[in-house]
């Protein structure tokens, strides 16, 4: 370390600069410090206020039910890997079909629909793996934009 | 005679708190351990803060935040936890392994709370996508 002071014009500066690195140290921290409380992900769920009234508004036209029994679709205990069995068959409007079509059935169906109207009622029967539930609920979801939905029971 | 401030000690303390951040990060979740379910796509639901998260364990223990609540008590616990916040949310992070009844038990609990809508915490299935 040679240090050239004392008014010499000359002065080579032999520290390296550490100023940005030190910004960008801390922007780091910032953003750690912000990201902690870590961002959730899922699925809004409405909840009709249960027997008293027939739910609402868009129910008193025509509610579009998706419904899913476990005779239809077995998906009782965990689930294996991603996606739900080939065989799970949903009912959509008293029409059954294999899961999968789900999208191109709901699209079909609440496609032309202003957004209001996009409201979907899932009933589920109590013993179905959650994480089945979740999954074609996620499928229904992916087959029109902002689709609203709500659960029933079917009892 | 240094004109320039000497940061050097600045910089030891702001790694060793970056550090600190990053090891932290993981455990400074909200609630319980749960094994959350995987779907293709869920939706954006913000971040824990401002959030009621009520927890579903493996073993059927309900959770409100930090604290396991027995479900006679689920109610009033649940409006405790909200205190005075105006514009509270309730999301509810349900173990993969449950069964679907027991999620809609706790649903219609907090429907009985009274707070409308909840949001089902997943998380997104790993890199295979659509």
């Amino acid at each position: 370390m040679q240090l050239s002071r004392g008014g010499s014009e000359s002065s080579l500066q032999s520290e390296i600069n550490i100023t940005p690195l030190v910004d960008v140290v801390l922007v780091l921290l910032i953003i750690f410090m912000v990201v902690v409380p870590l961002l959730m992900q899922g699925y809004d769920i409405d909840i009709p206020r249960s027997s008293a009234d027939p739910v609402a508004a868009q129910a008193a036209e025509s509610p579009l039910i998706l419904s899913i029994e476990p005779t239809a679709c077995h998906i009782l205990g965990p689930l294996a890997g991603e996606g739900i069995p080939a065989d799970c068959r949903v009912s959509l409007a008293d029409e059954k079909f294999p899961a999968a079509e789900l999208p191109a059935h709901v699209a079909e169906i609440l496609g032309g629909q202003p957004p209001e109207k996009r409201v979907l009622f899932l009933a589920a029967a109590d013993g179905l793996n959650y994480e089945g539930v979740l999954r074609i609920l996620d499928l229904a979801k992916s087959g029109v934009e902002n689709l609203k939905v709500e659960f029933i029971t079917t009892n | 005679m240094q004109a320039s401030i000497n940061i050097t000690p600045l910089v030891d303390v702001v790694l060793v708190l970056l550090i600190i951040f990053m090891v932290m990060a993981p455990q400074m979740r909200k609630g319980p351990d749960v094994n959350l379910p995987n779907t293709a796509k869920p939706s954006d639901q913000g971040d824990e803060r401002g959030r009621i998260l009520v927890s579903i364990d493996e073993e059927r223990v309900m959770w409100i935040n930090d604290q396991p609540v027995a479900s006679e008590h689920f109610g009033e616990a649940l409006r405790e936890a909200v205190g005075a916040e105006p514009n509270p949310r309730v999301v509810i992070r349900g173990d993969a392994r449950l069964k679907f009844g027991e999620v809609r038990r706790v649903m219609e609990a907090i429907d009985q709370a009274g707070f409308r809508g909840v949001g089902l915490i997943a998380k997104r299935a790993g890199a295979k996508g659509e």
